[in-house]
């Protein structure tokens, strides 16, 4: 899985938006989209609500965590605390990405909001990154982790997979016996 | 001495915050650390006036219509008060001041700041500067004395000091303090308070307790301490009459001590602890206001200073005498009369008197500018008496301390006005619905369905975008605002603005005509000298604006001036809706926090009328007109401040009735809902949240929220009254139906026939309801809304619980209904009278029939029936069970549209039902019921769109030989096609020609047949005859040959009678040939709705016939195939 499909999943979260045209309800496979009225907030999903955007038929508004105050407060309980905090979206990072990215304008304090998410993700990222090297110098079979998103997940996955499987042909090689011999063979 | 404490509310950002009142005690200003000084109308003023003096303010002071604020570009400013327009700087320090204070008159200005200095500047001439040095840190606090000679200063340094202004020098310095090296570090701000009035203590905040030094001889004379009081005073505050202080602490405590007494009389707690940095008394003493570091505002309310108690004990019987003198000295123009209760009057008076301040304040229309009640009446007194303020008079006459000091004992009674009635209100000022407040620089001019018109007036630009919520109508427009327009109204066509005149120009009405298709797409017009624009709206076609001169002048909308009027009143706003025009003005004035409204409707178009003619418009309580609107389906409505929405009711002789509470959906007192648009269909109520405040900012841009509609019913929590209110509120909601379609516009008539559908299914359920309750009458009331094909709905429902009486009663008021029916709709066709006379002759002859039968067969018919309900409670056990266990859920199937298949099958009973019982229960059968239950169940058939009646039956009747089967014709005939066998269809056919045989029977027989046909029966359409009625197939011809004068029915009796002679064998006989016959019998076909009388005979003679119900069955499928017939 790569990053591209998770934003995809990503997409299928519904967003406010403010429609400027008039368009009675609409029938799709993944569900009934409207009616729109112009002027009236109504909830689409984020890839239908980018086209819109894109093609300026609406106004995007912001999810309620996209606050400035509210991602600040999650900031600082994200560094005092060393396990994962609850995100306020399972999408946080994709959907501010492409919000910010196409929706701007729509979004008060935009910039703020992106140095906001940059820095909670970095801070959840180094505990990953930390949780896996504790994990692996100290030889566990297992960890659990609470509080992570799919991105998060997808991000660290090839590395820690490869690594761990790297890891596990120097030790085989390392230490000699017959048992390892056999298990090399696989 | 008991006060409420109201709670907190955002005034500012955090940080150091202060408060005080202004002269009149009408406002409360504030400052605080976002720099702005914010002028509030009382706590409850969610939209203060707010005068912007630099980046942060620390220190304010007011007096005589000036405000003097230290900013944080070191000076201390002058403005306007309450305008606010800059007046100068005062005096700079090199660092920001600390503290600014105004002596008693209002002459003299000192500051304390940063830079250890302390000056005292002339107001009126800012170079007479008087500097004050010796400290060694920054100044924390300075205060004058109210004699002008000494002033006081606490600094950072530990020392109170007592400064001779006029030798600018120390007199006296105490090291009580503690030491710090800054404001910031300081453990207490320790602001000083002279007493007002004798001047005769000094109080300084020294940690826990306050010192009282005293005038002249600067000896420490008292300290008053509380043991409750275990935090750090932060700021003190004498009461206006000198007898009262009041401390506010770090810790957010309040005390007040009363000074001769040296008694806590009052221990309030800040509600969150935080530190109180400011406090300022009421000038009546009624009152004290309070700020904490945190940026809040609170208020104590009730302080009823002078306590009857004391006032007695210190009132010496020689005080009263010279208050006589002062009496008659200042006043002897005014009635003696009262002079006696002066001293009786007051204490009790005064609270009085600050209540209603506090009334007024919170009652003032957040949209400000109107002057409430109390300052009226204070600018009165104050013209009277000289320039003196009610607040200072009426202490003068308490304060026991008060020698020569108080300006003028003047007493309090003499200046009451004599009139002691209510009130006249301030008139609410004209505006558009929809728009923020003029004096906002970024406002909303209008905000409704169409669009969005955006007024800037700021520094760099003056200018006016209009931007439409749908792109289709036009794009969005920037416009310069050169001209100043103030309104704005915007609709699919135009956008309509307007200015108010100004000394040169004449007040100008612009509209942009942006759908006009010629190249011109605007037009402008000066209105008369002396004529300025109050309120303007747009509708179909044309504007309209009213003006100052009482007039309403009509333009069309390529700017044709059209029809002028005069207003009966100053107009406060007005909206146009397609050819609608609603008109709000002042009907007269109001009393006592009350608007008197009146309201204009009018219609134009090709009749043009005046629908509501100045009537006058309900508001809530003290309340003011806040939104005035049509709904999009053209019902207006209107909003008050109150956050009420009332709509017009033109069902109910244009009454408006409460449809909302916008104020119970609030999370906050203060929040608020700003409505933009009322939709009847779907039902939204799209208003703005506005958290904290009446109106929207600009940005970030606000969102529209939908609220939904609530009756005020009673008791909507309970089932019943929940069903009442959406009963109630969808007629209300549907009125608009009536009124398109009367005014000729198209409506939409599946919403229509939805509604009604709605409708009717909560008057089933709650007839359920009722009934589950044993509450017949209620279900009979219940009923008298019903239309008539649910009234047999619930007919059935109630034989069904068995409650015969009700059933009874039921069926009446169907059969009246169904009278109104056709009385209502006589002109629908001309066959109607032929028809129903018909038809009730028809009703006529059956019951002739049915009771013949009666006489013979009375007794197995009872049994017979009773076993016939029996059975169809067991056909239909599933059905009733649930039905009676879950009405709500149940019931919905009957009008759900796609479940025709359901339909139908309940119908069953119906027709069974409401035949049998009325016979059973009234015996020989009233003859207006029983021909009533054909009609009910005909009108059943035919009724469910009324409408569909006509054209039908119209059509129907063109082919024409037999109109009184017409109406019936219809849906027996879908049902056969969907339902029936094939064989049926044979059936009929070859019934054909046995009706030709005998059509002037038939024509008289049809009409009896009506119980409906249903799928019930049709499961059983391919059952047996009977063999009565093979018998009388065959030996019909030798009856009527016998008796050729015989009726039909005759023909029938008869033909029992015989059927009855014969043996047994010869029965069994006819019997068995019936049952053979099933299959192919084409050429046996009878006159099967025969059987229907008959059966019941043959139940009994024929033990092994089979059973009735297969019997009963029959008639149902007979009766079908006739309709078969008769359609094809």
């Amino acid at each position: 899985m790569d990053s591209s499909e998770v934003e995809f999943l990503a997409e299928k979260e519904t967003v406010k938006i403010i429609p400027n045209f008039s368009l009675d309800r609409i029938y799709l496979i993944g569900g009934d989209l409207g009616p729109f009225n112009p002027g009236l907030p109504v909830d689409v999903p984020v890839w239908l609500a980018l086209n819109l955007k894109q093609r300026q038929k609406c106004r995007i508004v912001p999810p309620a965590w996209m606050d400035v105050e509210k991602l600040e407060e999650m900031r600082e309980l994200e560094r005092k605390e060393d396990t994962f905090t609850p995100v306020p979206s399972p999408y946080y990072m994709e959907l501010t990405k492409l919000l910010l990215n196409y929706a701007s304008d729509n979004i008060p304090k935009a910039d703020e909001i992106r140095t906001l998410v940059k820095d909670i993700w970095d801070t959840r990222i180094a505990k990953l990154r930390l949780s896996a090297d504790s994990f692996i110098s100290q030889l566990e079979a297992h960890a659990k982790l609470d509080n992570l998103t799919l991105m998060e997940i997808n991000t660290i996955r090839a590395f820690l997979l490869d690594s761990l499987n790297c890891m596990y042909k120097l030790r085989s090689n390392l230490q000699p016996g017959s048992s390892k011999g056999q298990f090399t063979d696989y | 001495m008991p006060c409420e404490r109201k709670p907190m509310r955002y005034g500012h950002s955090e940080g150091h915050t202060e408060v005080c009142f202004d002269d009149s005690g009408k406002f409360i200003v504030t400052c605080g650390n976002d720099g702005d000084v914010r002028i509030w109308e009382g706590l409850d003023d969610d939209d203060p006036k707010f005068i912007t003096v630099g980046e942060k303010a620390y220190s304010l002071a007011l007096k005589n219509g000036k405000l003097v604020t230290a900013s944080s570009n070191n000076t201390v400013q002058i403005h306007t008060f309450p305008d606010g327009d800059p007046d100068g700087i005062l005096t700079r320090f090199t660092t920001n001041a600390t503290h600014v204070v105004f002596n008693s008159s209002g002459s003299r200005v000192a500051a304390g700041s940063s830079d250890f200095m302390v000056k005292v500047v002339e107001v009126s001439d800012s170079s007479q500067q008087k500097t004050l040095r010796g400290h060694e840190a920054p100044v924390l606090s300075v205060t004058f004395d109210p004699k002008d000679d000494f002033l006081a200063s606490a600094s950072c340094d530990g020392s109170v000091v007592v400064w001779n202004i006029e030798e600018q020098s120390q007199l006296i310095s105490w090291p009580v303090l503690q030491k710090t090296n800054d404001i910031s570090n300081a453990k207490s701000l320790c602001r000083l308070a002279w007493q007002p009035g004798t001047a005769k203590f000094l109080a300084v905040p020294v940690e826990t307790k306050v010192h009282l030094y005293e005038r002249g001889s600067w000896d420490h004379v008292s300290t008053l301490s509380d043991d409750l009081q275990t935090q750090l005073i932060n700021v003190v505050a004498w009461s206006p009459c000198g007898q009262f202080l009041a401390a506010g602490s770090v810790g957010g405590s309040l005390t007040v001590w009363d000074v001769n007494s040296k008694l806590c009389v009052e221990r309030q707690k800040h509600e969150k602890g935080f530190t109180v940095c400011s406090l300022a008394w009421h000038p009546s003493g009624s009152q004290i206001v309070y700020t904490d570091t945190e940026g809040c505002l609170g208020l104590l309310d009730g302080l009823s200073t002078p306590t009857p108690n004391t006032n007695t004990t210190k009132a010496p019987a020689t005080k009263a005498a010279k208050d006589y003198d002062d009496l008659f000295d200042d006043d002897d123009d005014d009635r003696l009369m009262d002079e006696g209760l002066s001293e009786t009057n007051s204490p009790v008076k005064k609270p009085v008197a600050g209540d209603d301040d506090d009334d007024d304040d919170f009652l003032m229309p957040a949209t400000g500018r109107v002057r409430n009640r109390g300052a009226i009446l204070d600018d009165e007194n104050s013209l009277d008496t000289g320039s003196l303020k009610l607040g200072q008079d009426k202490f003068g006459d308490d304060d026991d301390t008060g020698s020569a000091v108080v300006p003028a004992a003047v007493p309090l009674v003499p200046m009451r006005p004599v009139y002691e009635g209510p009130m006249p209100t301030a008139p609410q000022k004209a505006f558009q619905p929809g728009s923020t407040p003029a004096h906002l620089t970024h406002r909303f001019m209008m905000w409704n369905s169409v669009g969005i018109v955006r007024g800037y007036n700021d520094e760099q630009d003056n200018a006016i975008d209009v931007e439409f919520h749908d792109t289709a109508v036009h794009h969005a427009m920037h416009l310069t605002n050169s001209l100043g327009h103030t309104m704005a109204d915007l609709s699919q066509e135009a956008v309509l603005l307007a200015c108010p005149s100004t000394d040169e120009l004449a007040s100008k009405l612009q509209c942009l005509h942006f759908s006009s298709w010629d190249t011109n797409k605007e037009w402008m017009v000066d209105l008369p000298e002396g004529e300025d624009v109050r309120a303007l709206c747009l509708g179909q076609g044309w504007a309209a604006v009213a003006t100052s001169a009482l007039m309403l002048r009509l333009f069309s909308i390529g700017g044709v001036q059209r029809e002028i009027f005069s207003l009966p009143g100053n107009v406060v706003c007005m909206v146009g809706h397609g050819e609608q025009l609603l008109i709000v003005y002042h009907r007269a004035p109001g009393f006592d926090g009350e608007q008197a409204l009146g309201v204009q409707l009018l219609q134009f178009g090709r009749k043009k009328r005046q629908l509501i003619n100045g009537e006058a418009l309900p508001l809530s309580l003290q309340s003011h007109l806040s939104w005035l609107g049509f709904t999009a389906e053209g019902t207006p409505c209107y909003v008050d401040s109150v956050g009420v929405v009332r709509m017009l009711n033109r069902s109910l002789g244009n009454t408006w009735t409460p449809v909302c509470n916008t104020r119970e959906t609030c999370k906050s007192k203060s929040d608020h809902y700003w409505v933009v648009g009322i939709h009847e269909n779907p039902q939204q109520l799209r208003c703005i949240p506005c958290k904290g405040s009446r109106y929207p900012p600009t940005l970030p841009r606000p969102a529209v929220a939908i609220l939904p509609f609530k009756l005020p019913l009673c008791q909507t929590s309970t089932e019943k009254g929940q069903m009442e209110e959406q009963f109630w509120r969808s007629v209300l909601f549907h009125n608009h139906f009536s009124f398109l379609s009367s005014s000729g516009y198209e409506i939409d008539e599946d919403g229509q026939s939805q509604s009604q559908k709605e409708q009717q299914e909560l008057l089933m359920k709650m007839f359920a309801l009722s009934c589950k309750l044993e509450r017949e009458f209620r279900c009979v009331e219940l009923a008298e809304l019903m239309t008539q094909n649910v009234v047999t709905l619930a007919i059935r429902y109630a034989s069904r619980s068995r409650r015969m009486a009700l059933a009874q009663r039921l069926s009446e008021i169907a059969l009246e209904k169904a009278n109104q029916i056709r009385e209502d709709e006589p002109e629908e066709e001309e066959e109607e009278p032929a028809y129903s006379g018909v038809r009730r002759t028809s009703g006529y002859s059956q019951s002739e029939v049915m009771e013949e039968r009666r006489g013979n067969t009375r007794d197995q018919e009872e049994e017979e029936e009773q076993g016939e309900e029996l059975r169809e409670e067991e056909e239909d056990g599933q059905e009733m069970e649930t039905e009676e266990a879950a009405e709500t859920t149940k019931r919905v199937n009957p009008f759900a549209k796609e479940a025709v298949s359901s339909v139908t099958p309940s119908l069953t009973p119906i027709g069974k039902v409401g035949r049998a019982n009325p016979f059973k229960v009234l015996g020989s059968g009233k003859p207006s019921s029983s021909s009533g239950q054909p009609r009910v169940t005909n009108i059943l058939d035919n009724m469910t769109s009324s409408r569909k009646l006509s054209p039908l039956s119209r059509s129907a009747g063109k082919p024409g030989k037999d109109p009184v089967l017409k109406p019936l014709a219809p849906r027996p005939k879908t049902k056969t096609q969907s339902t029936l066998l094939q064989m049926n269809a044979t059936k009929a056919a070859s019934k054909k020609t046995q009706e030709n045989t005998q059509p002037a029977a038939d024509q008289q027989k049809q009409p009896e047949v009506p119980p409906p046909a249903s799928p019930a029966d049709n499961t059983e359409n391919n059952r047996p005859k009977t063999g009565f009625q093979f018998w009388l197939e065959e030996n019909r011809k030798s009856i009527t040959a016998d008796q050729p004068d015989l009726e039909e029915t005759d023909i029938i009796k008869e033909a029992m009678g015989r059927f009855r002679t014969l043996s047994a064998e010869e029965r069994l006989l006819w019997t068995e040939r019936a049952k053979g016959q099933t299959g192919d019998a084409a050429d046996l076909k009878k006159r099967k709705r025969a059987g229907g009388g008959v059966e019941n005979d043959n139940g009994q003679v024929e033990a092994d016939e089979n059973s009735s119900k297969k019997k009963k069955s029959l008639d149902p499928s007979s009766k079908l195939s006739a309709f078969a017939f008769n359609k094809t």
